[in-house]
């Protein structure tokens, strides 16, 4: 106990520097920002600015990105109330009462109630972080290449069964994620694979410039296609504290909500977007007049806020002790700490205190500062809503181009974001989800090097993975989250909500 | 999703066959020393296999599911072709032409050609945003945008 406040002390030390204040800002204010347009989420724009903080230290970095992306879980829900557009996914469901709410002419209680859900979650999952973290790297500790393969396995499983659409396809797709991560050098047998004498692909696909085009240049040729139509209200925004009998409708909401957020947020393939969907479906199931909800009930946007915060706040923890990713976001942010030079896994605590707990404390931070920034500013986000596509869409394009470029300053990146963004435009028609590809490009080198370690070390036998009792559970876990579905009709927990 | 799929799933099959045979090509060892193509090729066969369940059950799809299916028009199509384009193009000329030509060229023609917004109105947002963000990005964050054949401004 002493030891964590000690180490919390310290992490106010390195979070309270102007320096990292300033990023921290920066990347609250960027992600807020990101979660107002449509059409450009966390995931894309971490891998934008991702070569703006390649000048900075890795601490400042982290923080800053880490910052776009709660920021962004505050920022989603701005639009989804005012314009019923999700600014990013994990706000879908907030669309549902909170648009109804603004309609009513309650614009102001739902966005001030998504505010301070979201800074009670998002505290409440930071403060979680802060002991659960630890702990969890002292048991990762004990992990062989067996119990990795393992987890690598169940957090891709997890993915595919909560991701959107067919569970097949996804599995498809993390499959055809793995094999794109074995392009490049084979670092085990010295030897390159799949590169087909094409410089570009030597160094092998990188996880940043695929996602900004699966995410960022894919969203945009869609766009392109159903012109985006805004109807933006024209009611002015008042009265955005919500009053006591608000209060005393949301709180339940939202304590449950950062609860089932932090915990799905844990789960390595769970996340922000997920918690969403299953706080609503929640709150509709329990509450005492289910027919008020998709009319404006403020228990559907107080439970969900809450939940995606706490569950973006949670997916830190698999990130940073156990160098797994959750989700699409947290995969590469992965990406971001291995281009400075870290490697997330349960030595980051000790081998760089000032990384883990300034990112830490800088969450408390900067969740202080989103409340303080966002509910002034909404009338500023509500005319940056203003700014026609037609201006936002070559933006956005020329931002992916320079971030791809200036990812290694070389056009090869570039190439690969663009195929990447035709690919992820067809997988998107095609109804192809694009997150469990990415996840398992960022997981695919470290899920082969334990696999092919996992069998050395055995000679060959498979049993394994099933002898030791941590990857036997995962595998487990992982087979139930395969058959369940085929059983119990295929209901996935996404689809729930939309009953 | 009837049609749809039977072209998806057939194009995920071939691509884990081409997968299959580039593993094996690559050895894959035995169990006791897995080579470099060992995942990739048990990961290309379960792939196929699935895309194979893909097309086949696209032939159960009902008709009228099929029909709800809206194909997008023709002039959307070329717009999206024309950008993508445009970006390769950007990508192709961006180190010998530098930063700033091709930006304000691509600028230029997004707003001009797709948008088909009036010439000056174009011309004034090309000429600002290619200012500001080699303001932002060279300037202020460092980045190190390719100069081109302007690279001898020295700016």
């Amino acid at each position: 106990m002493l030891d964590i406040l000690q180490n919390v002390g310290y992490g106010f030390q390195v979070a309270l520097q102007p320096a990292n204040l300033m990023y921290c800002f920066f990347g609250v204010l960027i992600g807020t920002l990101v979660g107002v347009l449509p059409g450009l989420g966390p995931a894309a724009a971490i891998a934008l600015l991702l070569p703006t903080t390649f000048h900075v230290s890795p601490v400042s970095a982290t923080i800053m990105l880490a910052g776009i992306f709660y920021g962004a879980m505050y920022g989603g829900s701005t639009t989804s109330i005012l314009v019923n557009i999700p600014g990013e996914a994990a706000s879908v469901v907030t669309c549902i009462d909170g648009y109804q709410m603004a309609r009513k002419g309650r614009a102001g209680a739902a966005l001030g109630i998504s505010a301070f859900g979201s800074f009670i979650a998002g505290t409440f999952s930071v403060i979680a972080l802060t002991f659960v973290g630890p702990f969890l790297a002292n048991i990762a500790l004990a992990f062989g290449p067996p119990e990795y393969f393992s987890l690598m396995i169940v957090g891709i499983t997890v993915l595919t069964y909560l991701s959107s659409g067919s569970m097949l396809k996804s599995l498809m797709m993390a499959g055809v994620g793995l094999i794109l991560s074995g392009v490049g050098m084979d670092t085990i047998a010295g030897k390159y694979r799949f590169t087909f004498d094409i410089p570009a692909l030597l160094d092998g696909v990188g996880v940043v410039p695929v996602a900004m085009g699966l995410f960022g240049i894919s969203e945009v040729l869609l766009n392109l296609e159903t012109e985006i139509k805004r109807d933006l209200l024209t009611t002015k925004v008042k009265n955005l504290f919500p009053s006591v009998k608000d209060w005393a409708l949301s709180i339940w909401p939202i304590i449950r909500g950062s609860i089932l957020g932090f915990f799905l947020g844990i789960i390595p393939g769970g996340g922000a977007v997920i918690a969403s969907f299953a706080s609503y479906a929640i709150e509709k199931k329990i509450a005492k007049h289910p027919e008020e909800f998709g009319k404006g009930a403020i228990q559907g946007v107080a439970g969900p806020e809450a939940a995606n915060n706490a569950g973006a706040g949670g997916s830190f923890i698999p990130l940073l002790t156990l160098g797994i990713p959750a989700n699409p976001v947290t995969a590469i942010l992965l990406g971001a700490l291995m281009i400075h030079g870290l490697t997330p896994g349960p030595l980051l605590i000790k081998d760089a205190p000032d990384l883990f707990w300034g990112t830490i404390v800088s969450m408390y931070i900067g969740n202080g500062m989103l409340l303080v920034l966002n509910l002034p500013l909404i009338p500023l986000w509500v005319k940056v809503l203003k700014v026609p596509y037609f201006i936002l869409y070559p933006l956005i394009l020329l931002f992916c181009l320079i971030g791809a470029y200036s990812l290694d300053n070389n056009i090869s990146d570039v190439i690969i974001m663009l195929v990447f963004g035709i690919t992820g435009f067809l997988m998107k028609k095609y109804r192809y989800d694009g997150a469990p590809m990415i996840l398992a490009l960022v997981l695919g080198q470290k899920l082969e090097t334990s696999l092919r370690r996992a069998l050395i070390m055995s000679h060959g036998d498979f049993s394994v993975f099933v002898t030791r009792p941590i990857s036997l559970g995962f595998l487990i876990i992982a087979v139930l989250l395969l058959i369940v579905p085929i059983v119990t009709g295929r209901k996935k927990l996404s689809t729930l909500a939309e009953e | 999703m009837g049609k749809s799929d039977r072209v998806s799933g057939s194009f995920w099959f071939l691509f884990c066959l081409f997968i299959i045979y580039q593993s094996y090509k690559l050895g894959l060892g035995n169990v006791y020393q897995p080579g470099p193509g060992f995942l990739f090729f048990w990961t290309g066969i379960v792939v196929a296999i699935m895309a194979l369940v893909v097309v086949a059950q696209s032939f159960r799809v009902k008709p009228q599911e099929e029909a709800a299916e809206a194909p997008a028009g023709k002039r959307t199509v070329t717009k999206v072709i024309l950008v993508l384009v445009a970006l390769f193009i950007y990508a192709a000329l961006m180190e010998y032409l530098g930063f700033f030509i091709v930006t304000l060229l691509l600028f230029f023609f997004l707003l001009k050609v797709i948008e088909k917004k009036k010439w000056w109105f174009a011309a004034a947002v090309s000429i600002l945003v290619t200012f500001f963000s080699y303001l932002i990005f060279e300037t202020a964050l460092q980045s190190q945008l390719p100069k081109g054949i302007l690279g001898f401004l020295r700016f």
